[in-house]
């Protein structure tokens, strides 16, 4: 015997907070606990309420605070404030030319009218965001809020933290930021340590792909992101490879990026890349598409991006040759 | 003609009601408020299946700010309704059969009282076997969802033996169809003010494709005269079939007559998904055989359709499923028998289409995979087994003639797309290309694609039957009228539902009577104001309006000439009709205008028209009498790193009589195109044990103009046989017919692989290695 259920519907309206300084919000947050959430645009929380999740008593409002939406160089990195709007990471001239996967991430997250609402922060903070494997590739850091103030942490170490169940959840995120080492710069500053791998020009590459159901405005099914270079003398150097996708908390694949780590450029390197993804990416349930089926796109769509990657240097060079 | 705004010249129109629909500025019935509205919401059982113990709404009551609550106890009259067959509860008495059946119903003060209301209803459920497979709903030992069993219409058509023949067949090709459930999704979910008045009676602003029948239905649940309610019913913010039946009226109504307060209700989209009606999936088998030469002898088919928990229009679509499984094509013998099943599964119904969108990737496959195993193109196969232009229809039926089949499939023969296939397959199976490069291959990369994209094209043909068809009640009608403010009056019982149907009638008063738009006041869409003219659906909107105007023509025109030559003392034959007013044909001035004209009148000069739509002399229900025709071609491109199908490319060749509103036909034909790509892709409203699994747009995925990014040709073919006396047929189904079996047979000529179920499952066309088929480079250096 069970009782009927309502449909939709939330009787009662949330206190709406308006704090002016990380410290007030975060305060409020461990005063109020799961009754309460941080609100940057609300677009996924709106979601998950429709989705009948229930709405909390609290909504901690983050808008408020002007300095969380700026974007900058900052301390030898490039910050991202978290309440800066994936429009406004879309547009900006600097993420464009320094992190330019970031710039494609957050064109490819929901809707023109969403992305003008939605954060950066807050798609960081669902721990599944598109943008992840983007920051993830870029080596990005984020700058916390809580019981001891401001600190900072790698993305990676804390999206292991939300994998395996131990990242606090009161915390507030302050800002991303980017080494400015991971930014999209000419490749042989990047290679400076080692000289002679500069004889030859050396091809930098940034992909990102999301794959979903249709072609817009839709969840992720797979994302991934590939960064690297292709020495001068035809070999993978530093290949950054993040995976994630619908459900699935997205992660770097060292295994790959280690075994790839001066293999030539080439065939081979691409049915390597295939094959760990396929024996290693390992997609949340979803209900509309099969687990072999995402394995298989993480895998293929990652294998294209560094077959476009040598394909391009392939090119490059015969262009050269001919000139 | 090609149909665009350059060729259209001036009959591209500005659409009356475009400018109000793109700026936001215009107000659905939803949209309406009145002050001292009350709240409601409707308490759906959470089990698709489930005897009530007991109802108990005693502390919902006694909320304060609560109206009313009512359940069945509170129906004064039918607890039923259904358009052809009353059989679905307005309330639920003691037993539950999907998860939109209604309990009881609240209305309060705010929408949130509503809500705090509902969650007080106490309603005890014992959940009963869930039935969630029209295949299980067959079994013996399947629980019984009606007291007559879980069948609710069953169609068959037989000529011949097609099973003694299939034994001479040199070719046979047996398929199981699978399609699934599709949402309408329409902008605007169901809604509504009901509005009480002080004598009684009472107003209902709520969407409907049919006026009266709501009348009719609601009249009956509320023990009241129909004369008494008065529905208002247009505009319309998308329907498609999706709310020719009842669905929140009679909660509407029933509150807003307990209370005597103006009651307003609007479903959430929650909610519209879990009551809302679904096109039907069907599961269709299919055997079919044909000579050594490629013609047919023998077709077979079975139809097992999921109806869900009641009936609505479940047996009609079934017959229009059954009719087009045979289409146009001459099969020495036919063999059909449908079936359409009760189960706990969501609402099947009207869906814009009506069962031929079902029928028709069907069919199509099986022509498809005839023409292979024949060894012959697929489209001469078609040609060899279409019907000529004076044979009977589908079931043996007379039908109107044309040579509407034959034109679309000689425009989609001579299309630059068919001919593109028809070079790709040539080069692909020529041995001088093949043998200069190994991994050459016409249909994969080039230009600007990348070598794991594979294009193909593909096409299908389409019969369309139009109107209700035979032994259903069909009637329409229309009026126009000079009134007292000067305008001309054309009053029709059509809705507005976003097809164009105001620009339309425009159009056809301006082109046929030569009036000016300003001169003309259309109204439809409230039964206090307009003639029945039958439900806006069926295509059978455009061909009723151009039937009614052509009888109407000569008596209107008369009756306003002659009282405008008695007004200015000149003789009839030298005045016409004109922008404006009547005017003198010699001396080409104005003789009078419009307002000038009703002034001088004592009485309004009104001229009303009964017609009502073609049927062929036949006894077989459902049978029709016109048919539109359209030849699809399609280019699509496959990722095989992903599996996913991009529509590059569109060629519609519609035959459909003469065009009466450009842009409405070309945006039918979109439209109806656009729905038919989420049909073939994207959109299945997937259940589990009665539950919908996508309950949102933000899982059940309708195609964003992203994936319609491909130009799309219309090509429309207006020649009708001379004498024809029913013009226009409709567009408004035809262009969501064809696309997905197109779709389907380009997918076989890129991938070879042959679809059989909708949407197309992208891991079917993934490919587990794609990359490593092409060398990058050798690793030499």
């Amino acid at each position: 015997m069970q009782m009927s259920d309502a449909v939709g519907f939330s009787a009662s309206t949330p206190t709406v907070w308006r704090p002016r300084h990380a410290e007030e919000a975060y305060r409020l947050k461990k005063q109020f606990g799961h009754d309460a959430a941080y609100v940057s645009g609300g677009t996924l929380l709106r979601t998950q309420w429709e989705n009948g999740s229930p709405v909390p008593g609290h909504l901690i409002d983050l808008s408020s605070a002007a300095e969380w939406k700026e974007a900058g160089a900052d301390n030898g990195t490039f910050a991202i404030g978290a309440q800066t709007t994936l429009s406004a990471c879309r547009s900006d001239p600097q993420l464009q030319a320094l992190y330019p996967l970031i710039v494609e991430a957050s064109r490819s997250i929901a809707a023109p009218s969403i992305r003008n609402l939605a954060t950066i922060g807050g798609n960081v903070s669902s721990g599944v965001g598109d943008s992840l494997p983007a920051l993830l590739v870029y080596e990005a850091q984020l700058d916390w809020y809580d019981d001891g103030g401001e600190r900072t942490e790698s993305l990676e170490d804390w999206l292991r933290r939300m994998q395996d169940g131990t990242a606090q959840t009161d915390s507030l995120l302050l800002r991303v930021r980017l080494p400015l080492e991971s930014a999209n710069l000419d490749p042989s500053e990047n290679l400076s340590e080692n000289p002679s791998l500069t004889a030859d020009p050396a091809h930098s590459f940034a992909y990102y792909a999301k794959i979903g159901r249709r072609d817009s405005f839709v969840p992720s099914a797979v994302t991934t992101a590939l960064t690297g270079t292709i020495d001068g003398s035809g070999r993978l150097r530093r290949v950054r490879l993040a995976a994630g996708g619908g459900k699935t908390i997205p992660r770097r694949y060292p295994e790959a990026e280690a075994r790839l780590e001066g293999k030539a450029a080439d065939d081979r390197s691409v049915h390597l890349l295939h094959a760990i993804l396929m024996a290693s990416y390992t997609p949340a349930p979803d209900p509309f598409l099969s687990d072999e089926y995402r394995k298989r796109t993480a895998a293929n769509v990652a294998a294209s991006h560094l077959w476009r990657a040598i394909s391009e240097f392939a090119h490059g060079k015969e262009g050269e040759r001919c000139c | 003609m090609l149909l665009n705004r350059r060729n259209s010249g001036e009959r591209w129109r500005v659409r009356p009601d475009g400018p109000g629909k793109v700026t936001g500025a215009l107000a659905y019935l939803t949209d309406m408020d009145v002050p001292g509205a009350l709240y409601a919401l409707v308490l759906r059982s959470p089990h698709p299946h489930a005897r009530i113990v007991s109802i108990h709404t005693e502390a919902a009551r006694s909320l304060p700010g609560v109206a009313a609550v009512l359940t069945h106890a509170d129906v004064p009259g039918l607890n039923r309704f259904g358009i052809a067959r009353q059989d679905q509860p307005v309330f639920c008495e003691d037993r539950t059969r999907y998860v939109g059946d209604a309990v009881a119903a609240v209305a309060a003060e705010t929408l949130a009282l509503a809500g705090s209301a509902l969650d007080l209803i106490e309603v005890e459920y014992e959940p009963l076997p869930i039935v969630g497979d029209p295949e299980q709903a067959l079994l013996p030992e399947a629980p019984l969802l009606h007291p007559e069993g879980n069948i609710l219409h069953s169609k068959s058509y037989r000529s011949g033996d097609a099973e003694a023949i299939f034994g001479q067949c040199a070719h046979v090709v047996e398929e199981t169809y699978v399609t699934t459930r599709q949402m309408h999704a329409y902008m605007e979910t169901e809604g509504g003010l009901f509005v009480p008045g002080p004598d009684g009676s009472l107003t209902v602003y709520a969407p409907t494709q049919h006026g009266f029948m709501d009348r009719l239905q609601l009249s009956r649940i509320l023990a009241m005269p129909e004369r008494r309610i008065r529905i208002v019913s247009s505009p319309i913010g998308g329907s498609f079939g999706g709310k020719d039946e009842l669905n929140v009226q009679p909660y509407g109504s029933l509150l807003a007559m307990v209370t005597g307060r103006p009651v307003k209700i609007h479903n959430s989209r929650r909610e519209s998904v879990r009551s809302g009606l679904k096109r039907h999936p069907m599961t269709i088998r299919m055997k079919t055989g044909t000579d050594e030469s490629g013609r047919i002898l023998a077709h077979r088919v079975r139809i097992v359709a999921d109806t869900g928990p009641y009936a609505t229009l479940g047996a009609e679509v079934l017959n229009f499923a059954t009719e087009h499984v045979v289409s146009a094509y001459r099969f020495g013998s036919v063999d059909v028998e449908s079936i359409s099943v009760f189960t706990n599964n969501g609402m099947s119904g009207e869906f814009r289409g009506f069962g031929g969108n079902q029928a028709i990737f069907a069919l199509e496959g099986q022509m498809d995979r005839l023409a292979e195993a024949v060894g012959m193109d697929p489209w001469e196969f078609r040609r060899l087994n279409m019907k000529a232009a004076d044979e009977p229809g589908p079931f043996g039926q007379t039908i109107a003639r044309t040579d509407g089949l034959a034109k679309v499939w000689a425009a989609a023969a001579d299309s630059a797309l068919w001919k593109e296939r028809v070079h790709l397959d040539i080069s692909e199976n020529s041995d001088i290309i093949s043998t200069s490069s190994a991994t050459f291959d016409p249909k994969r990369g080039g230009g600007d694609l990348p070598l794991w994209k594979r294009t193909g094209i593909g096409a299908a043909l389409v019969m369309h039957g139009a109107g209700l068809g035979y032994g259903i009640p069909d009637p329409s009608g229309g009026r126009l009228a000079l009134r007292k403010d000067g305008k001309i009056e054309a009053s029709f019982g059509f809705e507005e539902c976003g097809q164009g149907l105001i620009a339309t009638l425009e159009q056809m008063l301006v082109e046929r009577f030569g009036f000016a738009a300003e001169d003309l006041r259309i109204v439809i869409g409230d039964s206090d104001a307009v003639p029945d003219s039958g439900s806006s659906t069926a295509s059978r909107a455009t061909s009723m309006m151009w039937k009614s105007l052509s009888l109407l023509q000569t008596p209107f025109t008369e009756k306003l000439l002659t009282e405008a030559a008695n007004c200015c003392g000149l003789p009839v034959q030298r005045l016409r009709l004109g922008p404006g007013g009547i005017w003198d044909r010699e001396s080409g001035e104005r003789a009078i205008g419009y307002p000038a004209l009703a002034e001088r009148l004592a009485e309004p000069i009104v001229c009303e028209a009964s017609t009502s739509y073609p049927v062929p002399d036949t006894d077989i229900v459902g049978a029709h009498y016109l048919y539109s025709y359209a030849a699809v071609v399609v280019k699509v491109e496959i990722d095989d790193l992903t599996g996913r199908i991009r529509v590059l490319r569109q060629f519609h060749a519609v035959a459909a009589g003469p065009v009466m509103n450009p842009q409405g036909y070309l945006g039918q034909i979109e439209g109806g195109s656009s729905m038919a790509l989420g049909f073939a892709l994207l959109e299945e409203s997937t259940m589990a044990q009665g539950q919908y699994i996508a309950n949102n747009f933000d899982t059940y995925l309708i195609p964003t103009i992203a994936d319609l990014s491909g130009p799309v040709e219309v090509l429309a073919i207006e020649d009708l046989p001379d004498g024809d006396a029913y013009g226009p047929r409709g567009v408004g189904e035809i262009g969501s017919v064809g696309l997905a079996a197109a779709i389907a047979s380009a997918v076989r000529n890129a991938a070879g692989i042959f679809i059989h179920r909708l949407p197309i499952d992208p891991a079917l066309l993934q490919e587990v290695m794609p990359i490593g088929q092409w060398a990058v480079m050798s690793d030499e250096r």
